[in-house]
């Protein structure tokens, strides 16, 4: 099994462990959900029940010698659920906007939450922009190009995502770990729990692929 | 252990959990079962006639359960969605009829994202079907809620009681419309005045519990939207949300915070053991699992013996000084 925290061989814990609060937004339906499903647990479902409110979920990273920990807040995509949103993403170091491919009105609304975001969150919030549904690209109706285009001139991470295949998953998690700052503020809060807390959350064996390589 | 007599498929058509509890069940289900035929005899004779007017002993007999088969024509009637139907101008096949080729696209993505779990959804194209005509109907009849996601757990659940497309439809409509606050609109004032009617009762009545999720910082909304959202559907074991449900049809709204106050109490240890939002949030996830909350009649006696002061008179006041 593969060892999932900062231990090594010797029992002594290496590097720094870092907690990071990370919110899901984008419209109903673009695989918000089973995004977090395939990070989180490795699975995917065909049909992933609509989220009501809020979940929330949390997995381990380790990136060189730090231990990186996601709290992750996966929202509801429904527009009316919109002014319970800025409880989840205030406060919150990173961000993955997630829009689907083969359907343009959902880029639009990502663009939305972009916008909210670079106004309302914390200023070096980190966002991610998601074109989910990949798997879907015979479909496809948002073009690559666009997307990143968009992305470069508002500074954001951009992949292309499915959470059916897998594929960027675990990538976009890792892009946004190796961006965010790990200094001090961080590797404290999580410091004192460090032991139980590592041990929750971290089941997914496909997130341990990427861990402490 | 010898392998559970229970299967893994609830009569609901649910597929009990990885983390579901058949010990727990089973000793539950030992007693329950004697009081499930306790309680129909009971209602046999005391309602022979199916007429269940509105009395203290007809209140006190839904307190202590509605016999499964009883469901559909008791709710109908305590509720007044029989009224509803009966005085209403709408017909729902009509009303079918005429919606049926205006399609409502974030119903018809729901549809199986609706308990896709459930053998009645998941194996029988029926279950869907009738789905999409309900909450397609109820949009297009009620503008000011249209579709608000949730109601597809509401109703799906609904359906699964009841077995029946239009009495699941005025069920729906009397809830949304006559029983529950205007959760549902598109502001959801509803919603956000009853986390803070909420925020008071616990202040008031489990001041240590409210203390502490003040200092851990959890906005109510983050643990409690989909209690109220789905009244309790997909929250709380199936069997326990119907038990909650035949009060909720006879007694009206206040019950949902006095079932959100009992599940807090009863999770009182647990909450004040955690030290930050994420252990404080696993315990908010994990409330089904509870043996008080699997045992669906002493949990219904726990949320009438543990808050006899919240009457719905009380909750309404709280609820105008809270009005957004």
């Amino acid at each position: 099994m593969a060892n999932r925290t900062a231990q090594r061989p010797n029992g002594q814990t290496q590097g720094k462990i870092c907690q990071f609060k990370l919110v899901l937004l984008g419209e109903s339906a673009v695989g918000k959900s089973s995004l977090v499903l395939r990070f989180v647990k490795g699975q995917f479902h065909e049909y992933q029940e609509s989220t009501i409110g809020a979940a929330f979920l949390t997995q381990t990273i380790c990136l060189d010698d730090t231990t990186v920990k996601f709290e992750i807040w996966d929202t509801a995509g429904q527009e009316r659920y919109h002014s319970l949103a800025p409880m989840y993403y205030r406060g919150a170091q990173a961000a993955i906007v997630v829009y689907d491919i083969t359907n343009q009105d959902t880029f639009g609304r990502a663009k939305t939450w972009v916008k909210e975001l670079q106004r309302q969150a914390s200023p070096n919030i980190v966002i991610a922009l998601a074109g989910n549904k990949q798997d879907l690209a015979n479909k496809r109706v948002v073009e690559y190009e666009e997307a990143q285009s968009y992305a470069d001139e508002n500074g954001l991470l951009f992949m292309e995502t499915s959470a059916k295949t897998a594929m960027n998953v675990n990538d976009i998690f890792l892009a946004i770990a190796k961006k965010l700052p790990k200094n001090e503020q961080n590797t404290g809060q999580a410091g004192n729990a460090q032991g139980r807390r590592l041990t929750e959350g971290d089941t997914g064996p496909k997130a341990t692929g990427n861990c402490c390589k | 252990m010898a392998d559970s007599i229970y299967s893994k498929v609830d009569e609901y058509g649910f597929q009990r959990g990885e983390d579901f509890d058949y010990r727990v069940y089973g000793i539950f289900m030992s007693e329950y079962i004697r009081t499930l035929t306790r309680r129909a005899q009971r209602w046999n004779v005391v309602f022979k006639d199916n007429k269940f007017k509105r009395s203290g002993i007809l209140k006190r007999f839904i307190r202590k359960g509605i016999p499964a088969d009883l469901r559909t024509i008791c709710w109908m009637t305590v509720s007044g969605a029989e009224r509803l139907k009966n005085e209403s101008q709408l017909n729902y096949q009509l009303l079918k009829l005429k919606y049926s080729h205006q399609v409502i696209e974030v119903i018809q993505i729901d549809l199986p994202r609706t308990f896709p779990d459930n053998i009645y959804f998941a194996n029988n194209e029926g279950y869907s079907d009738m789905l999409y005509n309900i909450l397609s109907v109820f949009a297009h009849q009620n503008s000011e809620v249209g579709y608000c996601q949730g109601l597809n757990y509401i109703a799906g659940l609904l359906l699964l009681a009841t077995k029946h497309e239009m009495v699941t439809f005025w069920l729906l409509k009397t809830l949304v419309e006559e029983i529950l606050p205007k959760y549902y609109i598109r502001t959801m004032t509803g919603l956000l005045t009853d986390f803070d009617v909420l925020n008071e009762i616990v202040q008031k009545y489990e001041p240590q519990i409210h203390r502490h999720i003040q200092n851990i910082g959890m906005p109510w909304a983050m643990g409690t939207t989909k209690w109220f959202i789905c009244i309790y559907a997909d929250v709380l074991p199936t069997e326990t949300v119907l038990r909650v449900w035949d009060c909720l049809f006879y007694e009206g709204s206040k019950i949902l915070l006095r079932v959100a106050l009992a599940l807090i109490r009863i999770h009182k240890e647990a909450i004040l053991q955690t030290s930050d939002l994420s252990e404080l949030m696993s315990v908010f996830k994990n409330m089904k699992n509870h043996p008080r909350v699997i045992d669906c009649h002493g949990f219904i006696r726990d949320i009438f013996n543990l808050s006899s002061k919240l009457s719905s008179n009380r909750i309404e006041k709280l609820r105008l000084k809270h009005q957004k």
